[in-house]
């Protein structure tokens, strides 16, 4: 972990740190360093207070599943946050939250299998926008989430299975979907890797 | 003194007032002329648009870089595109990454792409024809699409309109166009899910749309692997429900279900031969099946950007298939086509016997 990282850390315990910053933090490829220099600080932190932290006994994996999952976040979670009378550590539980979703979900990188889709969610949002009008029998209500799968977790041969697809399909597009460059630029993209 | 100057001033006053009159009998008609040209774009319905830019595609001559952004990975591409006797010519040049190009005429494509070492390039070259946007004739959009103008812009220095395309139902993701007003090329799209997360970007940063291109512009200039193949109209794209079920036993493998408004849009014959494409007229996925072989897959989904992959595994009697959907609609919608892949009797023997 560098010094800006690290900086970064510091800053959070003072709730002084950028979402910018956090999620860089929470992209770091070593989060296991990450979570043990946070643990580190923090007893220092909390013997310099002589108090708690309110993160401690705090889910954040638990939080993000529920998110995940569409569920109504278990009441624990909001309680343990209010209880506390320092209201410092919303924001970077919060952020923790958000990023881990961003870090962890966007863009198609790094998502951990065994996770439900996050489109799931608002897959189910959409159907309940007033434009949305379920043309079929399918109630997407009712459909489980979808499992995802990391592609960066694919060996080389099944990496090579899907990119072949992707690029086959991307050639399909140029042709089928009538939209001229677009598919030419879903090609590129395909073929340049991930 | 003071009447002179109040007499000045009436008088300045009723000449101002005529002035300001005139000004105002003359601006009325210019106002009504610029609200013309102004709600030109506007008194053009949406689908007139769409109309219009099916054949912009291709018929439009004109160079200029696009970015092209889906997930976490953004491509810029520089493009010339020429339309001339009836001949489409096109070259377009990565801008990114290791060097690469794909230069077309007519129904000859060559590209000249880098080796990225996982990737059999020439595996995917084109192995169907480029049917000249054929698929905005061939399905309604606007049956699953509402279609509506929504503003006027500016992009890459042309003036456009901007048509939103609003899923009406949950298979499907909404599209946003901006379409150059003179041509109806074109200019800028967005891929959005329900929840208006733009999932896809595309857009021209630079353009020119002109008819002055010369040859020169459409020669191969990359050294590099050079593939290159002259495209066939066998294996064109179907449009009846005949020609599918010609596709699907071709096949040997059938969709018990598919999200209403997707048509077989192509056939594609590269690979092991067994994908067929379908497209609404605007978004489009690809369903692959082929014999599992000792290839094992995970079960589930992968987005970039707006494109899915849902990947299955799926047994018929000793034998195990990967079905792998590809496009641009939800998750769940492509786990429910994948999930409805039916393989015949045939394809499973045939396994058996490769």
């Amino acid at each position: 972990m560098d010094d800006r990282l690290r900086e970064t850390l510091s800053a959070m315990l003072d709730d002084e740190a950028d979402e910018l910053s956090v999620r860089r933090l929470l992209s770091h490829e070593d989060q296991s360093d990450v979570h043990a220099q946070w643990q580190r600080w923090q007893g220092i932190h909390d013997l310099m207070h002589r108090s708690h932290s309110p993160v401690e006994g705090l889910d954040v994996s638990t939080a993000v599943r529920e998110m995940l999952d569409g569920r109504i976040r278990s009441q624990a979670v909001p309680e343990l946050v209010t209880r506390e009378a320092s209201r410092r550590w919303q924001w970077p539980a919060l952020a923790m939250v958000a990023a881990a979703l961003m870090v962890g979900f966007g863009a198609g990188a790094g998502w951990d299998s065994g996770q439900p889709f996050p489109d799931a969610l608002a897959f189910v949002t959409a159907t309940e926008t007033p434009d949305a009008e379920p043309a079929n029998a399918v109630s997407t209500s009712e459909d489980p989430p979808v499992q995802e799968v990391a592609l960066q977790g694919l060996n080389e041969k099944q990496w090579e299975h899907v990119s072949r697809y992707l690029l086959e399909h991307a050639q399909h597009n140029s042709v089928g979907a009538g939209q001229g460059s677009v598919g030419y630029a879903r090609l590129a993209s395909a073929s340049g890797g991930y | 003194m003071s009447k002179d100057r109040y007499v000045g001033l009436s008088l300045t006053n009723l000449s101002l007032r005529g002035f300001l009159m005139v000004l105002l009998l003359m601006a009325v008609p210019v106002y009504a002329q610029t609200g013309d040209a102004g709600g030109y774009a506007r008194d053009k319905s949406a689908a007139y648009w769409l109309e219009k830019m099916g054949p912009a595609l291709n018929m439009t001559s004109y160079r200029g870089v696009y970015v092209y952004a889906r997930g976490a990975s953004v491509h810029s591409m520089q493009v010339a595109h020429r339309y001339h006797d009836g001949i489409v010519e096109e070259r377009l040049v990565l801008q990114d990454g290791g060097s690469g190009e794909i230069v077309r005429r007519g129904m000859s494509v060559v590209c000249v792409l880098p080796d990225r070492g996982k990737v059999k390039l020439d595996q995917i070259i084109p192995s169907g024809p480029f049917a000249e946007a054929f698929a905005s004739q061939l399905v309604p959009v606007n049956r699953w699409y509402k279609a509506e103008l929504t503003g006027e812009d500016r992009i890459a220095g042309y003036d456009v309109v901007t048509v939103a395309l609003t899923a009406k139902d949950q298979h499907r993701y909404t599209h946003l166009l901006w379409l150059e007003k003179s041509t109806g090329l074109l200019i800028k799209s967005h891929v959005r899910s329900a929840g208006g997360e733009v999932l896809e970007h595309f857009q021209f940063t630079t353009l020119e749309i002109t008819d002055d291109i010369p040859d020169s512009e459409f020669e191969i200039r990359t050294e590099g692997r050079e593939l290159s193949r002259t495209l066939s109209d066998s294996g064109s794209h179907s449009d009846s429900q005949s020609e599918f079920s010609n596709i699907a036993h071709r096949q040997n493998w059938h969709l018990s279900w598919r999200p209403e408004g997707f048509e077989p849009a192509a056939t594609p014959t590269s690979g092991r031969g067994q994908a067929i494409a379908f497209s609404d007229g605007l978004a489009a996925f690809s369903v692959f099946v082929e014999p599992a072989g000792k290839m094992s897959m995970p079960t589930g989904a992968s987005r970039i950007g707006a494109t899915t992959i849902y990947m299955r595994q799926l047994h018929k009697g000793n034998h195990a298939f990967l079905v792998t959907v590809i496009g641009e609609i939800p998750p769940v919608t492509a786990r429910k086509v994948a999930e409805s892949v039916r393989v015949d009797e045939a394809l499973a023997t045939d396994a058996g016997k490769s």
